[in-house]
């Protein structure tokens, strides 16, 4: 999970990696006790990119102006994420920016260091960062690195401060298991000393059971989500809401995928990503119709569950007792196949449901009666 | 052929005494695959499933003869019992575990490397060589033997995908899931290079997603002058960027990892990309047809 800059921050800060004087405030009459120097930076605290290019980050020269920045920031939407707080931040005079980043790569089995002399807001738009893949965290070696740089960073005072930072990133991310821990930008001062002016920390949620810290960001975030996907989480259910029309109700990642592009290739669009093969129980699908039916933006439900393991007669008989007890009038497509599936045809046709015999019947089925809903 | 599990498998289970142990013991048997052995720590002597159980690993290899390993135990312990298992020389292990943290990730793969074993997994229902044996728990009846390699990032799609393939005569020598983690065992690079020395596989299937950058190790092999014909699927096109797509790494972080690029990457080096499930089969055959035609 991707934390706050404030919280990532904090770990670098931690690991003794210099950070601007800051304090975070959430609320107005936090902004007049906190002691710090003007001028400043007020930074949205959000986890959406490019926050700096659409407002997220104002220079206030006085307590009046950081009032003003804190009242606009608080209410404005980036990507479409109200921010809880404002980083309040030392503004700091910039020579140069930079990218320093430790990352998992997937390619060399472990982690990567990646640099770029040229760091800053356009980094995608510049040359790719050059990357020192050492794969297990205990393989990195300094030396190495500094070979590497040498080829990007002319300045050798600077190579030997990122040879050392590089270190230190790498250390926070075994420390607290990150999957990536990213600075950018890493400011050269105008006195020539480094300062991590931004960070962006993911945290391995995977690693919760060993890292109390993560424990806690998670039911910090939990409390923090919106209710469905927070009903979602608690109920083995894994949501992620898109801009769609056809609600949908499937197993496995792969699987969803697959129908959410099928939907969009007969025509409509997927209301979501809603993958139940983690519950796919009375209790499961109750709450994923439940969800949908609420849902104003969905028009129309199509369930799509392959049975591997899972038998889909007992997937049968589950949803002719969820769909007797729904009062929404939505279209519902069913298409229930593999293991048991001509007992849940039999259990379906019984209640009075058709079970579509493809994947792609059922979307055009759905997609058809959801254009005559809209 | 088939690659890494072949007819001559046999089969131990470590932590079959747990309920996804025992399933599995009765599932492998079911499929015709032996099961030789069960580890459990602390039950030596006892019999799950008609299959004796030993406290080690390597106790149970050594008395058995067993050559490849499947591992159901939580991912707490899991890096424990998966270096256990490739310590004790078991030139085959296959872990099909989520949630594990990816430092223990990184560890088991350097593990099976350093020690020559091969690792399947984590977060992969294992490996199938149809008609043969099968390490993992994806359901059997998807899959039938024929000349298809298969390689794919998600079970779900790999069953709906044999099952379409096998309805239409498409059966597989092997089919192999390199998970939906960012750090695996065998990766999409590795996967290939099996495949490719494999005489039986004629085309391979690649089932990919969105995120990480697997898909141009496929890309890299569909450009050399003696790859077999490669047919991909690649899924999430309409995935929104920055979003866990239920997979830890089917997560969009940078342009190179949008369904986008890589059917473009995969589309340049000459691999046959299926614009749907349904388009899998028939491109899948006409790659067989050109591969056969090409072989005379």
């Amino acid at each position: 999970m991707l934390l706050t800059e404030a919280r990532g921050k904090a770990l670098l800060r931690e690991a003794r990696i210099p950070v601007p004087q800051s304090f975070e405030a959430s609320s107005r009459e936090e902004l007049a006790v906190r002691p710090i120097a003007y001028p400043v930076a007020a930074k949205a605290q959000v986890s959406a990119g490019g926050r700096g290019k659409s407002g997220g980050v104002l220079k206030c020269e006085d307590l009046a102006q950081l009032d003003n920045a804190f009242c606009m920031i608080m209410s404005t939407e980036f990507g479409g994420e109200r921010p809880k707080s404002i980083l309040v931040e030392s503004w700091l005079d910039i020579d140069r920016e930079l990218y320093l980043a430790v990352i998992v790569d997937g390619r060399v089995g472990g982690m990567t260091v990646l640099y770029s002399p040229r760091g800053g807001v356009d980094i995608e738009q510049g040359p790719a960062p050059t990357a020192y893949a050492f794969g297990l965290p205990r393989n990195f070696q300094g030396h190495r690195f500094r070979r590497i740089l040498e080829a990007v960073e002319p300045d050798a005072k600077i190579r030997e401060k990122v040879v050392g930072l590089a270190r230190r990133l790498l250390q926070v991310a075994v420390d607290n298991e990150c999957l990536t821990v990213e600075v950018n930008p890493l400011v050269v001062r105008k006195d020539g000393s480094l300062v991590a002016a931004d960070a962006k920390v993911v945290l391995d949620e995977a690693a919760a059971f060993r890292r109390s810290r993560t424990a806690e960001a998670i039911a910090t975030e939990r409390e923090a989500a919106d209710e469905d996907i927070r009903r979602c989480s608690d109920g083995n259910l894994m949501l992620v809401w898109l801009e769609g029309r056809v609600g949908l109700v499937s197993g496995g990642a792969g699987m969803t995928m697959a129908a959410m592009d099928a939907i969009d290739a007969a025509g409509s669009s997927p209301a979501c990503f809603l993958d139940v093969s983690g519950n796919p129980t009375p209790a499961g699908f109750d709450l994923a119709f439940d969800l949908l039916d609420r849902a104003p933006g969905v028009q129309g439900i199509l369930v799509s569950m392959f049975g591997g393991g899972l038998h889909t007669d007992r997937v049968a008989r589950t949803l002719v007792d969820v769909l007797a007890r729904r009062t929404s009038g939505k279209p519902v497509a069913l298409r229930l196949a593999g293991t048991s599936s001509d007992k849940a045809t039999e259990i379906l046709r019984d209640a009075g449901y058709a079970n579509h015999t493809s994947l792609e019947r059922a979307v055009a089925d759905i997609v058809s009666r959801t254009e005559i809903a809209a | 052929m088939s690659i890494l599990l072949h007819e001559d498998a046999r089969v131990v289970i470590v932590g079959i005494t747990g309920k996804f142990g025992a399933f599995s013991a009765r599932d492998l048997a079911a499929s015709g695959t032996r099961v030789v052995a069960g580890v459990a720590p602390g039950g030596d002597g006892r019999v799950v499933e008609g299959v004796p159980v030993f406290g080690r690993v390597a106790d149970a290899l050594r008395e058995t003869g067993a050559n490849a390993a499947l591992v159901y135990v939580p991912a707490t312990v899991a890096l424990d019992a998966v270096v256990e298992t490739i310590e004790a020389g078991c030139p085959l292990v296959a872990y099909p575990g989520d949630g594990l943290p990816v430092l223990d990730a990184m560890e088991m793969r350097a593990a099976a490397l350093a020690h020559g074993s091969d690792l399947v997994g984590p977060n992969s229902p294992g490996l199938i060589s149809p008609g043969k044996a099968k390490l993992g728990f994806m359901p059997s009846f998807c899959f039938s033997p024929g000349p298809l390699g298969v390689i794919s990032r998600s079970g779900s799609l790999s069953y709906e995908a044999c099952h379409r393939l096998t309805a239409a005569g498409l059966g597989q020598t092997s089919v192999l899931g390199i998970g939906g983690d960012p750090v695996r065992g065998i990766d999409a690079a590795t996967a290939v290079t099996l495949f490719h020395h494999d005489p039986d596989t004629r085309v391979l299937v690649y089932l990919g997603e969105i995120g990480g950058t697997e898909e141009y190790a496929l890309a890299d092999y569909a450009r050399r002058a003696d790859a077999k014909p490669v047919v991909a699927l690649l899924v999430g096109r309409t995935a929104p960027a920055g979003k866990k797509m239920g997979h830890a790494a089917a997560l969009i972080g940078s342009h190179a990892e949008t369904w986008a690029a890589k059917v473009e990457a995969l589309t340049a080096a000459g691999v046959h990309v299926a614009r749907s499930l349904e388009d899998l089969p028939p491109l899948a055959a006409v790659a067989l047809a050109r591969a056969s035609s090409s072989e005379f």
